[in-house]
């Protein structure tokens, strides 16, 4: 292989090189410059421990900062991906979600105390029953329901009076109303949901009366037995209470201290499940002394969401499409992450980079 | 520990290095201007990262790697998107002596030769045969392996055997040397 002599190639890039003077103004030019301060030639500085660190180091170091990142960015992308989630645990009951006109109504349900009062659109004000003497031996019945009226047109708003006129009348009272204008400006509601409470024992009766309201198109009730659960809420909450006088029995006759100490521990444990049972005996007695009814109005004439029944090809090529687009959602929601975590990924790339050419011409 | 550096050493650095620095650039970019430009860079450069000096075992090539890598920036940024002056402007520049003709040759070759070797060879060959870098220096010098470093130049040596501009030179001084001993 052809290789050109080390010397002959020394002397000739020597020889070329030499041949133009220096410039002396040049040296003065740099001191002048170095006399000044510091040049702003590098306005970026990377930080002490990144600039003496292995490239290993360096990575990790990267690596502990993108999984912090993910560590916060994945829970809210959760969040976000499934909102029905906390929708469901906010709403809290069985039925269609409703816009509650009481911010005391949300809890309903959730809270463990009794409902004192209640209030709704029509203003009606009730006194749940917190009664803990009823006769354990009668049955208790949930009953909820619900059912789709049609009425004419313009009429939605004085049905919905009527319709809280009839529950009170009857007793019961307005969990929550809502209604909807078709358009702006109209004066008057195109449709409408009502959350009717009514004594348990008139329910069936209630239920008749406010299918006269209107043209009912759907009726769905529905009841089940819990008188079980409620004997059962009710004998633990007396053996508890059996528990507790037995505790301040001995609690009278404590001389200690810690004697003293040991049966308050005790007996505030005993309290507190007997508070908690007792809660739940007081939701359970309001579902068994109310019913609750769903009313949903539409005026004649709007076009009404209508399930049909479908079967063979029909529903099975509803079901694709159905699919095909909870497909599509699917991959639009998951769009968003994956985009985020790709943008991010580049950005560290470009910034990893840009660090690692930095530190390299600070080292020099 | 290492004292802390003054501008009387930046003084010293200038007095040892800079003409040798130029020159270096100067092979490597093939331009007076470009060369000189890149070397002030250099040197305020090393002067504002001077801390970063005592964790090198030697100012040489710690030195030459701030003018290379200066120097790489320059070819990577400004050349490429300038126009190159053309080899007679260049020349006006040269020193003249004695022999003028001669040593318009010999720069003229030199230069054409490198500049047609790629940058990456083009610094290895600098740095070995012009500012006398052992190959474990320009290693350093270029943050590169050692064993990089050897095939580099010789890949760079045997691309120049083959460069018409130096083989004529070489016949040349072959012929002159025959005349001599004639």
């Amino acid at each position: 292989m052809t290789m050109i002599d080390e010397d002959e190639l020394s002397a000739a890039i020597r020889g070329a090189a030499d041949e133009f003077e220096i410039s002396k103004d040049a040296t003065d030019r740099i001191l002048g410059e170095a006399r000044k301060g510091e040049p702003g030639l590098l306005r970026f500085r990377v930080p002490e421990y990144f600039r003496h660190q292995s490239r290993a180091l360096q990575f990790l170091s990267v690596a502990a900062v993108f999984i912090v990142l993910a560590a916060i960015s994945i829970p809210l992308f959760r969040g976000e991906i499934s909102p029905t989630k906390n929708k469901v645990a906010v709403s809290g009951s069985g039925f269609r979600p409703v816009t509650r006109n009481s911010a005391g109504l949300a809890a309903k349900g959730l809270s463990p105390a009794p409902l004192k009062a209640v209030t709704g659109q029509l203003g009606v004000i009730v006194t749940g029953s917190t009664t803990q003497n009823a006769a354990v031996l009668s049955p208790k019945i949930e009953s909820t329901g619900s059912v789709d009226l049609t009425v004419k047109k313009g009429q939605v708003n004085s049905s919905l009076t009527k319709l809280g006129g009839l529950a009170t009348g009857d007793g019961g009272f307005v969990l929550s109303t809502q209604a909807n204008a078709r358009s702006h400006g109209t004066g008057s509601f195109s449709s409408g949901t009502i959350v009717l409470e009514v004594p348990q024992h008139l329910f069936t009766k209630f239920v008749s009366q406010v299918q006269r309201v209107g043209h009912a198109t759907s009726v769905l009730t529905s009841s089940s037995d819990v008188t079980s659960q409620y004997v059962n809420l009710q004998a633990r909450i007396g053996a508890l209470n059996a528990s507790r006088q037995q505790y301040l029995a001995i609690m009278a006759r404590a001389t200690s201290i810690s004697g003293i100490l040991a049966v308050q521990n005790q007996l505030d444990a005993i309290q507190s499940q007997i508070e908690q049972y007792q809660g739940q005996l007081n939701v359970m007695n309001h579902a068994t002394t109310f019913g609750t009814l769903t009313v949903t109005l539409v005026q004649s004439g709007q076009a009404q969401h209508v399930t049909h029944q479908r079967s063979g090809l029909s529903k099975a090529w509803h079901d694709g499409v159905d699919g095909f687009i909870a497909g599509f959602e699917w991959l639009i929601r998951l769009a968003g992450p994956v985009l985020f975590a790709a943008l991010f990924l580049g950005f560290l790339v470009v910034a990893g980079r840009w660090t690692r050419r930095a530190v390299r011409r600070r080292r020099i | 520990m290492q004292r802390s550096l003054g501008v009387d050493d930046l003084e010293l650095w200038l007095e040892e290095g800079y003409p040798q620095s130029v020159r270096t650039a100067y092979l490597i970019l093939g331009n007076r201007l470009d060369a000189e430009d890149a070397v002030q860079e250099a040197f305020l450069r090393a002067w504002k990262f001077r801390h970063s000096l005592s964790k090198e075992s030697s100012f040489k090539p710690w030195l030459y790697r701030v003018v290379v890598n200066t120097c790489n920036s320059k070819l990577r940024k400004e050349v490429p998107h300038r126009d190159r002056r053309s080899d007679e402007e260049e020349l006006e520049n040269v020193d003249v002596r004695d022999n003028v003709p001669d040593r318009i040759a010999l720069v003229n070759d030199v230069m054409s030769a490198l500049r047609d070797l790629p940058a990456h060879l083009r610094i290895v060959v600098v740095l070995r045969y012009y500012a006398d870098l052992s190959e474990r220096e320009i290693a350093i010098a270029i943050d590169r392996k050692q064993g990089t470093v050897k095939s580099r130049l010789n890949e760079a040596r045997r691309r120049l055997a083959l460069h018409p501009a130096l083989r004529s030179e070489a016949s040349n001084k072959s012929i002159s040397e025959e005349e001599v001993t004639g």
